[in-house]
């Protein structure tokens, strides 16, 4: 089974009925699938601190929804999960395309990556690199449970051996 | 020229079973000391996010309106809600933003709604139903009854004074969470737990 499927359904398994993006070439290979799924909702955004909000939004009334972003795109969602997310203790779960590990060919795309960890583990938010399909369901499922059973923000960060990167 | 306190018991008073969303600084202090209640969601921070914030749970709860209260600085530093509110379209949003032409809380620096920034016309071109800008109480009342009944996603930009409140919710960002979800009926299960 391809990767985005695996993942796609495990987000599904969790209860996640909305997927809030900023477009990206990797995570395409999910949105494209749950384009032809009538069960997912899809919510494209044209920046990634107003997909905090709007998964916050959601989830104040009720709704599961993920947020799927490009790791390059992270510090521009650093404000709203500082101080929206992690204090107000919603969960947020986010799946993070990587940008700048192995197999990368654009220099500008390194420095964020290196900066991804960091930064969720200073704003006390639990991440999980996946590296390989056979992991990612239960990482997903996991991430998923414990983003809302424990009201917190958790990242799965979808490592280029798992995906094939941006061959560019 | 609007008194931004005496408008803010304006919308108080006129609250029954919307859903209503505040942006940081004075437009959260502003209603909190207006009147305060369970379905109000007071962001302490965040700032341009509130837009975005009340776009989802537009989403999540269609038949509820829901309106977002926010600041002409904020609005301007998130202008990319204003974009997803236009493509979506939900019809139960409605936002009004307070515009004193200022960043009340930083220094009273001036804003670009002072200069160039007119958002009532923004909006129009962003595929927002309708949006207006009033100058005066009475017309305020008259717009907000117009924006929590008719179909949106709407604007009203109000021109405010710096008439700044002096009260603040409490300091319990998870508690306002948990006392928002629960009072229109989004708990978990497993969150549930008695009151008093």
């Amino acid at each position: 089974m391809h990767w985005a499927e695996i993942a796609l359904a495990a987000l599904k398994a969790s209860g996640v009925d909305t997927l809030v993006y900023v477009p990206d070439i990797i995570l395409h290979e999910i949105l494209r699938r749950a384009e032809t799924d009538s069960a997912v909702r899809l919510v494209p955004m044209p920046r990634e601190e107003d997909g905090v909000g709007v998964v916050c939004g959601l989830y104040l009334g009720g709704r599961r929804a993920a947020l799927l972003m490009q790791n390059s795109g992270l510090g521009n969602a650093a404000n709203a999960l500082a101080s929206l997310a992690v204090p107000y203790e919603i969960p947020l779960l986010m799946l993070i395309s990587q940008r700048g590990g192995l197999g990368e060919w654009n220099p500008v795309q390194v420095p964020m990556q290196l900066a991804a960890r960091p930064l969720f583990d200073s704003l006390g938010i639990p991440h999980y690199t996946v590296t390989a399909p056979d992991d990612l369901d239960r990482v997903i499922r996991g991430a998923a449970k414990l983003a809302y059973d424990t009201g917190r923000g958790v990242a799965v960060i979808l490592d280029s051996r798992l995906t094939g990167g941006n061959r560019g | 020229m609007i008194d931004r306190q005496a408008a803010n018991r304006v919308v108080a008073a006129r609250l029954t079973h919307e859903l209503v969303v505040t942006g940081l600084g004075n437009a959260t202090f502003d209603l909190f000391q207006a009147g305060d209640r369970a379905r109000n969601f007071y962001t302490w921070g965040s700032m341009g996010v509130a837009v975005s914030v009340g776009l989802g749970l537009a989403l999540a709860r269609p038949d509820d309106r829901v309106l977002v209260l926010e600041g002409d600085g904020a609005v301007l530093m998130g202008l990319s809600g204003l974009v997803s509110v236009g493509r979506f379209a939900p019809p139960n949003l409605a936002v009004i933003i307070w515009d004193n032409q200022r960043l009340g809380l930083t220094g009273g620096q001036e804003s670009a709604t002072a200069v160039n920034a007119d958002l009532a016309a923004v909006v129009r071109d962003l595929g927002w139903a309708w949006s207006e800008r009033v100058e005066t109480l009475e017309a305020f009342r008259a717009t907000l009854d117009r924006a929590l009944t008719q179909p949106g996603p709407s604007l009203v930009v109000a021109r405010v004074g710096q008439q700044a409140g002096s009260a603040r919710p409490p300091r319990r960002p998870a508690a306002l969470t948990y006392r928002f979800r629960r009072a229109i009926g989004s708990l978990a299960p497993e969150e549930q737990m008695a009151w008093e």
